[in-house]
């Protein structure tokens, strides 16, 4: 742990995680060559937190109250999750490279038969639901698992999450922590210009959950920000900031989640 | 024949609950704030550690449901059957998707919240929960079917199943026959040689008041409760086919997707017979009671005699 400064990491961990967060964007990058439907910009958007989560945070195990739960509600982002999971030794490049393919194993959104995938998603709103049955299944049985959840901006307009957000206090599940990416855009638009959305942390505060807030691409704020989340006694949302499509300047901050092969050879040449 | 009204279905199934709650530890009941009205709350009374009302929120439930399933525990969800419809997607997208042990008990099933009109009345519910990959369908035609069924659907059935359940209307049926519930099995209520009346639920009540009149004008009916709906009795569904060569359907549910669709694919792909189907056309409204609309939308025996003597001609 780095204490001279009050970082709470060193600088070779930090340099491994850029290292791990770098391989996997080039790696959802070139999944373009072999399917250009994926959602790069939404997928580009969660590396980082993705990363951090699964090399620092998210504990292995078959015992399902011992271990954590990881779930990406926001499905779509599925080719951050598969790169990430490459990087871990749970799935292959070959299986990357097959991405979609009717022959391969990884599907366009997240199915639990695909190792290391902890809820089948795809369908908005509903991984938070999930994951506080999960937190209160550990919590009945006594375990020592945490749950994860990953959700996007344009997710909160679904109705469920309401439902959940003032479920999980109620329940008082101080084992679950729940990440809002907050990218900015939606499918068909920016998320300003379809429902607004800045009065957000508002309302999970206002319900009961303890609100906190990183820059979901650096690799410091998102580690002392969990830090105090696992601290808190009370189910913990992060307004996580991103940028869709971060680091790939085709589409970085746009609504576009594609791109074509060309660019993605040239991000890849040059990068 | 007597109507009987001496249990209710809700109440039987409350009580039943209870007692799988005493015996299988990992039992949880899941509401959406209707514990009262579903009985569901009875289980609260002794387990409340193991009760969780969400509050009125359907879609929330079902993943929460999920959850729970997940880390070892088996759910039951319990709602009206309306209102579970409302989470329809989840139920697909996260329960029988990833094909997790939750059992979805509805009561109000069908016209038996007859005094709430059309928003409480649940006549798509069967179609709706067959068309799910992995979901079983049981209906239980009355407090002695509940009775054999429900235990075993708890202690040996895995993975999602939907049991329907009416409200207070439970006319005495199976009370008194000999048979043991198995998935996928239908049971012979009544034998004849003419015609075959098959459906679930409360309203074979009136198959066998058919039969009984039928009887009077020399025709024989035999009577088969299918009470698992999906599975389906294929072979039961032939054989009486075969016998008789013509079949009625009865069913507390739009005839549209509902049991005589499913009886009929698989009668025209096992063995062809002219059939009739009585079941609700349109919407429920309000009544005093859920005969009064039964009657009022012609799914009674009535129905099914005028029906088996179109076939007859």
């Amino acid at each position: 742990m780095g204490e001279r400064d009050g970082i709470p990491i060193s600088l070779e961990e930090l340099n491994k995680l850029k290292e791990i967060a770098e391989r996997a964007r080039r790696k959802v990058i070139r999944m373009l060559f072999y399917d250009q439907t994926i959602h790069v910009g939404s997928s580009l958007s969660s590396i980082e937190i993705l990363t951090t989560l699964f090399y620092r945070y998210v504990k292995d195990g078959k015992d399902p109250i011992n271990r954590d739960w990881f779930i990406l509600s926001k499905g779509h982002a599925a080719p951050a999750l598969y790169a990430i999971m490459s990087e871990r030794g749970l799935v292959s490049d070959d299986d990357l490279w097959k991405i979609q393919d009717i022959s391969g194993m990884l599907q366009g959104h997240p199915e639990t038969f695909i190792p290391g995938v902890d809820m089948s998603t795809g369908s908005l709103g509903q991984g938070l639901s999930f994951g506080i049955g999960v937190a209160q299944g550990i919590k009945m049985r006594g375990g020592s698992g945490r749950v994860y959840v990953v959700m996007g901006d344009g997710e909160q307009d679904e109705g469920q999450i309401w439902e959940a957000m003032t479920h999980a206090v109620a329940r008082k599940l101080d084992n679950l922590i729940a990440f809002v990416e907050i990218n900015g855009f939606q499918l068909d638009d920016s998320t300003g210009s379809v429902k607004p959305k800045e009065f957000l942390p508002d309302v999970w505060r206002s319900v009961g959950w303890k609100v906190l807030n990183c820059d979901g691409h650096d690799f410091i704020s998102l580690i002392s920000t969990i830090d105090e989340a696992i601290k808190a006694k009370a189910p913990v949302v992060i307004f996580a900031n991103t940028v869709r499509g971060k680091g790939f300047p085709v589409i970085e901050n746009t609504k576009k989640q594609r791109s074509s092969p060309d660019d993605a050879r040239k991000y890849l040449l040059n990068a | 024949m007597m109507q009987g009204n001496i249990y209710s279905m809700r109440d039987t199934f409350g009580k039943l609950l209870v007692e799988m709650g005493e015996k299988l530890k990992d039992i949880v009941v899941i509401t959406a704030d209707v514990g009262d009205s579903s009985r569901a709350s009875y289980f609260k009374e002794k387990f409340p550690d193991r009760y969780f009302n969400v509050g009125i929120s359907e879609q929330d439930m079902i993943d929460f449901a999920a959850g729970l399933s997940a880390t070892g525990f088996k759910p039951v969800v319990v709602d009206f059957a309306m209102f579970l419809m409302r989470a329809w997607e989840q139920i697909r997208n996260a329960v029988a998707r990833m094909n997790l042990d939750v059992k979805f008990v509805v009561t109000h099933s069908g016209y038996s919240d007859s005094g709430d009109g059309s928003s409480h009345q649940c006549l798509e519910d069967i179609s709706l929960m067959r068309v799910l990959p992995n979901m079983k369908v049981i209906i239980p035609a009355d407090p002695a079917d509940i009775k054999r069924s429900f235990p075993v659907i708890m202690e040996e059935l895995r993975g999602p199943l939907y049991y329907r359940v009416g409200r207070e209307y439970s006319p005495s049926i199976t009370d008194g026959l000999e048979y043991d519930f198995k998935l996928g099995k239908a049971y012979v209520l009544k034998e004849g040689d003419d015609v075959t009346i098959m459906g679930a639920g409360v309203v074979l009540w009136d198959a066998l008041r058919a039969a009984e009149e039928l009887e009077k004008k020399g025709i024989s009916a035999s009577v088969i409760n299918l009470l698992s709906i999906k599975p389906i009795d294929e072979q039961t569904i032939e054989y009486y086919a075969r016998k008789t060569g013509r079949i009625v359907t009865i069913e507390e549910h739009s005839i549209y997707g509902g049991i005589g669709s499913a009886v009929s694919e698989v009668v025209v792909k096992r063995y062809p017979v002219p059939m009739r189907f009585v079941g609700a056309t349109g919407f429920g409204r309000s009544a005093r009671s859920q005969r009064d609309l039964l009657d009022f939308y012609g799914i009674n025996y009535k129905s099914i005699i005028s029906s088996v003597m179109e076939l007859l001609k």
